[in-house]
């Protein structure tokens, strides 16, 4: 029961959340520029060939009669026909999403795994030299502007060094009919830099929360009860210390994940990794509106999508939480 | 002697706060890169935006270099032959400028919107807090690509996305401290006095309820110089001819692959410093405020 009333109530407002980014991104994106201008050769066309153009595009209609066009287009699930590549939008959408996914699951990984061991160990010293070196650098780590931590990267790892490749995905190899560079080597080597980039402001917001969690969760009686017990410190931390921060964690890591789908445009572009947010920011320079309706569209649905999830694992890690709902 | 001059209780300075623990490190370093924003056109060595003061020829210098124009390029300079060092300290201003201006506009709107939301409630609580919500559910990046790309490039313009992006964070602080203060007796007292709403609104509700929003102001801007550095770094904030940091940064990454790292590194190092500094005075700030959210 629990989870029907939190996936109905999610759904509603999640419904209404898309609908509003829709409306708001379609009157953004149709009150800049003139994406006829990119479509046709501006030197050397003739005004008769930019209103045709005009026409087939469908830009001499009224803005709302473009919207209701466009809601029958998300229906259809094509999202219309992009401008610049005249494929269905969706479809190009779907094709980078594998990059993008890929990208953010590893970072989200290698994020969750060390955020957690660092935070667990700075919580179980508070006040110790490695606790103050940990909980400091988090607060660098968290002030790095992600384009210049991408761009310092590539130049120590790549320029410098030369161990890793500056950009591109690599090789792929095709699974589910997706293509996924963690398949090869060479795309794994392309891999790491940019989930570097990706991970390390990730690392230290988890390894903070995990400290705060732990410092709280070390003071409470349950936890002497258990030294008093006679269990093992790694009992006590796997059994009872992680059980109970990791409701915050889960949250942050939901959100992050979330966030990376759309916040990767930064990475993605200096990585030239040919993913959601790299497509999303030529759109935006190319005026492409059906794919950037399409791409935003999909960025609040996995948005949305993520967070529900994150309330269902709630519901699952919590006891609490069920009995209340 | 006055004895009962009104203050309001909410904001400020702790009892026993001696001004030195203001002398605090972060606090320095801040203060000198303030300084060195308001002094840029006194202590640079050119005006990098002023084509007659930059020597064209002398592009992509390394660090050290002496210049035609009687000093030392101590950074380098970059690929169009200005002083990485002068476009720093003028990049500095744009970014303070933007992120401040906008971090503080955000709040007022924020505070405003909030306390108004608790203390009128009903459809105006509902209305308000909606649309924070709906808000605060997207990732910011989002958010603050939808509003850019619906103003146009301009200073002007990245300062609104800048607001848009932020107000619904303070908006809903101040109301969940608002509604706490709402309910109690002083301002039924207030309530009983033929005063209009709005007195009552700014005089007593909202600076009682301003503590908590106020700790968040140093955060915001630091969020605001990164998201604002962002959003140049992409080609789509402060236009060419005005460069802030991001855009200075972002000048210097073609550059990268053949090893001429001074024009995006040391202009990458000053913002970087810069957002490291004000998150470590936010921290600061918040721990001698709000001493219940130490632990994080």
């Amino acid at each position: 029961m629990a989870l029907l009333s939190v996936i109905t109530g999610r759904l509603s407002q999640a419904f209404l959340l898309i609908f509003v980014m829709s409306l708001v991104g379609f009157i953004g994106i149709h009150s800049v520029g003139n994406p006829v201008y990119n479509v046709v050769n501006i030197e050397t066309a003739t005004p008769e060939e930019i209103r045709r153009a005009t026409i087939l595009l469908g830009l001499d209609q009224p803005v709302w009669r473009q919207y209701l066009v466009f809601v029958q287009n998300v229906a259809t699930g094509t999202f219309g026909t992009s401008y610049i590549y005249h494929q269905p939008a969706f479809g190009l959408v779907l094709d980078k999403l594998s990059a993008t996914f890929e990208l953010a699951l590893f970072a989200m990984l290698v994020a969750t795994v060390l955020g957690l061991g660092l935070g667990v160990l700075a919580g179980t010293r508070p006040g110790s030299p490695l606790d103050r070196v940990i909980v400091t650098s988090s607060v660098y780590a968290l002030s790095v502007p992600s384009f210049w931590l991408s761009m310092m990267l590539i130049l120590v790892g790549a320029v410098m060094t030369g161990w890793f490749p500056p950009g591109g995905r690599g090789l792929t190899a095709n699974l589910l009919g997706f293509d996924w560079s963690f398949l090869t080597s060479d795309g794994l080597r392309h891999l790491v830099l940019p989930v570097l980039a990706l991970a390390i402001p990730n690392i230290a917001l988890i390894a903070r929360l995990a400290r705060a969690g732990t410092v709280e969760v070390e003071r409470m009686e349950f936890t002497r009860f258990c030294v008093a017990k006679g269990l093992s410190r790694r009992r006590i931390l796997f059994h009872h210390t992680l059980p109970n921060i990791s409701l915050p964690i889960v949250t942050i890591v939901g959100l992050q994940f979330g966030g990376m789908l759309a916040f990767a445009v930064v990475v993605e572009s200096i990585f030239a990794w040919p993913g959601v947010g790299k497509l999303l920011i030529d759109s935006i320079q190319l005026l492409d509106r059906p794919v950037v309706m399409a791409t935003l569209t999909f960025t609040a649905i996995a948005f949305v999508a993520l967070n529900t999830l994150v309330d269902l694992v709630y519901v699952v890690l919590d006891p609490r939480v069920r009995i209340s709902t | 002697m006055k004895i009962s001059t009104f203050k309001p209780t909410g904001f400020k300075m702790p009892d026993r706060a001696s001004y030195r623990q203001f002398l605090t490190m972060p606090n320095i370093v801040l203060a000198c890169y303030v300084a060195v924003a308001l002094a840029a056109p006194l202590i640079a060595h050119q005006n990098p935006y002023d084509p007659l003061q930059v020597y064209g020829w002398e592009a992509s210098l390394p660090p050290g270099t002496e210049g035609s124009g009687g000093f030392n390029y101590l950074l380098g300079t970059d690929g169009l032959g200005r002083d990485i060092a002068s476009s720093i300290m003028y990049g500095l201003r744009i970014s303070l400028l933007v992120s401040i201006v906008s971090a503080l506009a955000a709040a007022v709107i924020g505070l405003t919107a909030g306390v108004s939301a608790a203390y009128f409630g009903r459809w105006v609580d509902a209305l308000i807090m909606r649309v924070v919500d709906l808000q605060l559910s997207l990732p910011t990046m989002l958010v603050a690509l939808i509003a850019i790309v619906t103003l146009g490039p301009g200073i002007d313009r990245i300062i609104l996305a800048l607001i848009i992006v932020q107000w619904a964070t303070y908006a809903r602080v101040a109301r969940s401290v608002a509604l706490s203060e709402a309910g109690k007796s002083y301002i039924d007292a207030v309530r009983t006095m033929p005063l209009p709403r709005i007195r009552i609104i700014f005089r007593h509700l909202l600076p009682n309820s301003i503590a908590p929003a106020m700790t968040l102001l140093p955060i915001e801007i630091g969020h605001a110089v990164a998201l604002e550095a962002t959003l140049s770094f992409l080609g789509l904030g402060v236009p060419l001819d005005q460069p802030s940091l991001g855009s200075t940064v972002a000048n210097g990454f073609q550059y990268l692959m053949t090893g001429q790292y001074w024009i995006s590194l040391f202009p990458g190092f000053a913002l970087f410093g810069l957002i490291a500094t004000i998150n470590f005075v936010g921290e600061d700030m918040r721990r001698i405020w709000d001493p219940r959210s130490r632990s994080i």
